[in-house]
């Protein structure tokens, strides 16, 4: 096989490049051939675009992320980051251009410090100096990760040991970022800092894609969601339409969040909005209160 | 990563009539194939019994499994032979074969290192058939019923059911570490790769623990299975056939001072010359792929 070129920095590719993922009829085999995971997968998703994944256990949400940054590759069908094809493309080369944070953060820590856990992607991909101590001072602020930043990493407890995991993808600034499943088993004060995270990420422009299970964050969060059953997309719309869309919802053993169900039962045929949080319905059942005086 | 390059040492999943053996027999086999292998110093009958073990995992249906894994045998068999004939592990006088510059290959040392490498293979072969051909939990409680303790015979169960686990979650700590650039395969890889796997391993076991002590493990009265293991006659008649040709080979190994046929291996000195050229090439090159691995800037 021919040697393939080096990659564009990832600031280059991000503008040299129209979509920032763009994956066309990729399908995906399990080695011993039984198992199709994807079929005919196709999917663009824009840059600085908040996208969020749902689906049933098994539907081909996490192989469908494992594409994007390399650590699987299509059985046919192409995946394109950042204009570039990941095919033949280690997952390291890919991993300055995409990052994942992996569901379980006790599966990526093993520094002495959290300083150092920080540190260890940006050095991977060549960044030291001012700027890693920039990334690292950046990370730390933003996550409020001060108090613990030489504490050992499995130390600390299990909500911070999350956040210090996203947080040592996030110092490697990577245009896209891919979450699995990153509120599971977060505290209220967590999930808040993900949330929070993941709007910032894409107001500087950087891509997120997020999958989860939990729908009042996605509902919160995303401006677009996918939905997979048994390997393929089978709904791709804004969050509202996903959520009020009651077959699909059932035939994807999905739920739409609780405040989404109540306001699908109480205001929605009154001609009411289709709320996907608290404040939403709030502020519409407040107005229809005061309207009756 | 996923599972795609882990060695398979666990059940295979399947219907054939090895899978269907009664687990006792099948631990006899294994047992008394340590035995005789030890006791013996003939190697037709060595490599007749790794034969043997590969039959069976034909017949097992895990014979592609059970090659990838016997894998291992390559580095250790290709050292043995290579050193054997340089240094017999045999008494001295050793018959010179070949002369090759320095070095000097005895004749002793070729039967000796044929005779280790049939043991580790005949034994190894075996006993992965039995792995990948039993269900842990039948041999837990096939143990349960010859009344290895309670806590010995988890501990064992446990073990082999924690293989695939782990191996798993090795696949998914090596990717999570690529996903951050992580450099390298080999030495670069171990600390980011081995601490999350060790972590890990510590807490399930502490959670294992706590977990198994609430539902009531290691209170006395007697332990009973979810699982079922009947044995029908035909197992049994393996595990006689089993003894009986254990016992046979076991009391000739020992009448005949372990029974070496070396007179039988009659080898040209270019033959000679030539396994140990292969077999060394193969270790050397083992470990320098090992070494460019670890040092490779990816």
């Amino acid at each position: 096989m021919a040697k393939k070129s080096p990659l564009p920095t990832p600031a280059d590719a991000r503008a040299a490049s129209q979509h920032a993922i763009v994956v066309s009829d990729a399908r995906y085999v399990y080695p011993n051939g039984k198992v199709v995971a994807l079929n005919g997968v196709s999917v663009t998703v824009d840059h600085g675009e908040l996208l969020g994944i749902i689906g049933q256990n098994g539907s081909g949400k996490t192989t469908l992320t494992k594409l994007l940054n390399g650590l699987l590759q299509p059985s046919s069908g192409t995946v394109v980051v950042n204009g570039i094809e990941t095919t033949g493309r280690t997952v390291q080369e890919m991993s300055a251009h995409i990052g994942y944070v992996f569901q379980n953060p006790n599966h990526q820590l093993f520094a002495r410090t959290v300083q150092a856990e920080l540190e260890f992607g940006p050095t991977n991909i060549g960044i030291e100096g001012e700027e890693l101590a920039e990334r690292v001072a950046r990370a730390v602020e933003f996550f409020g990760l001060q108090d613990v930043i030489e504490e050992h990493p499995y130390r600390v407890s299990f909500p911070i040991r999350k956040l210090v995991g996203i947080a040592s993808i996030v110092t490697m600034e990577p245009s896209i970022l891919i979450l699995d499943e990153p509120s599971t088993g977060q505290d209220h004060q967590t999930t808040s800092i993900i949330n929070h995270l993941m709007r910032k990420l894409a107001e500087q422009g950087t891509t997120v894609v997020c999958v989860s299970h939990d729908m009042p964050l996605l509902a919160d969060v995303v401006e677009r969601v996918i939905v997979m059953k048994d390997a393929q997309i089978i709904a791709d719309a804004s969050p509202r339409e996903v959520f009020a869309d009651k077959p699909l919802m059932a035939r994807t053993n999905l739920q739409a969040p609780q405040i989404t169900e109540i306001a699908l039962q109480t205001v929605v045929p009154l001609g009411g909005p289709i709320a996907l949080t608290p404040a939403e319905l709030a502020a519409d059942l407040g107005a229809r209160l005061s309207s009756k005086g | 990563m996923s599972m795609q390059g882990a060695l398979p040492v666990s059940l295979i999943p399947g219907d054939s009539v090895l899978h269907r053996v009664h687990p006792l027999p099948k631990m006899i086999w294994v047992v008394l194939y340590v035995v005789v292998a030890f006791m013996t110093q003939n190697i037709i009958v060595l490599y007749g019994m790794a034969l043997l073990a590969l039959l069976l995992g034909i017949i097992g249906g895990v014979v592609k499994p059970l090659l990838k894994a016997a894998f291992i045998i390559v580095p250790i068999g290709s050292s043995l032979l290579a050193l054997q004939l340089m240094a017999p592990a045999v008494e001295q006088p050793w018959t010179q074969i070949a002369q090759l510059g320095p070095i000097t290959l005895y004749e002793d040392g070729l039967y000796y290192g044929l005779v280790l490498l049939g043991r580790i293979v005949a034994c190894l072969l075996m006993a992965l058939v039995v792995v990948m051909t039993t269900h842990p939990s039948d041999l837990f409680t096939t143990l349960s019923k010859l009344k290895v303790p309670y806590t010995l015979n988890f501990m064992m169960a446990m073990t082999l059911q924690l293989i695939p686990v782990f191996q798993r979650e090795v696949g998914i700590i090596l990717s999570a570490q690529k996903s951050r650039g992580m450099k390298g395969n080999g030495f670069q890889a171990v600390l980011p790769s081995f601490v999350p796997v060790f972590v890990g391993a510590i807490e399930r076991v502490q959670q294992l623990s706590i977990s198994l002590e609430s539902r009531g493990f290691g209170s006395a009265g007697h332990k009973t299975s979810y699982r079922q293991v009947r044995g029908k006659a035909s197992d049994w008649v393996l595990a006689v056939i089993a003894i009986a040709a254990a016992a046979l080979l076991g009391t000739v190994s020992i009448m005949r001072g372990g029974w070496s046929v070396s007179e039988l291996l009659v080898v040209e000195p270019a033959t000679a010359v030539a396994v140990w050229v292969v077999s060394a090439s193969v270790f050397l090159g083992i470990i320098a792929f090992a070494l460019i691995l670890s040092f490779r800037k990816s």
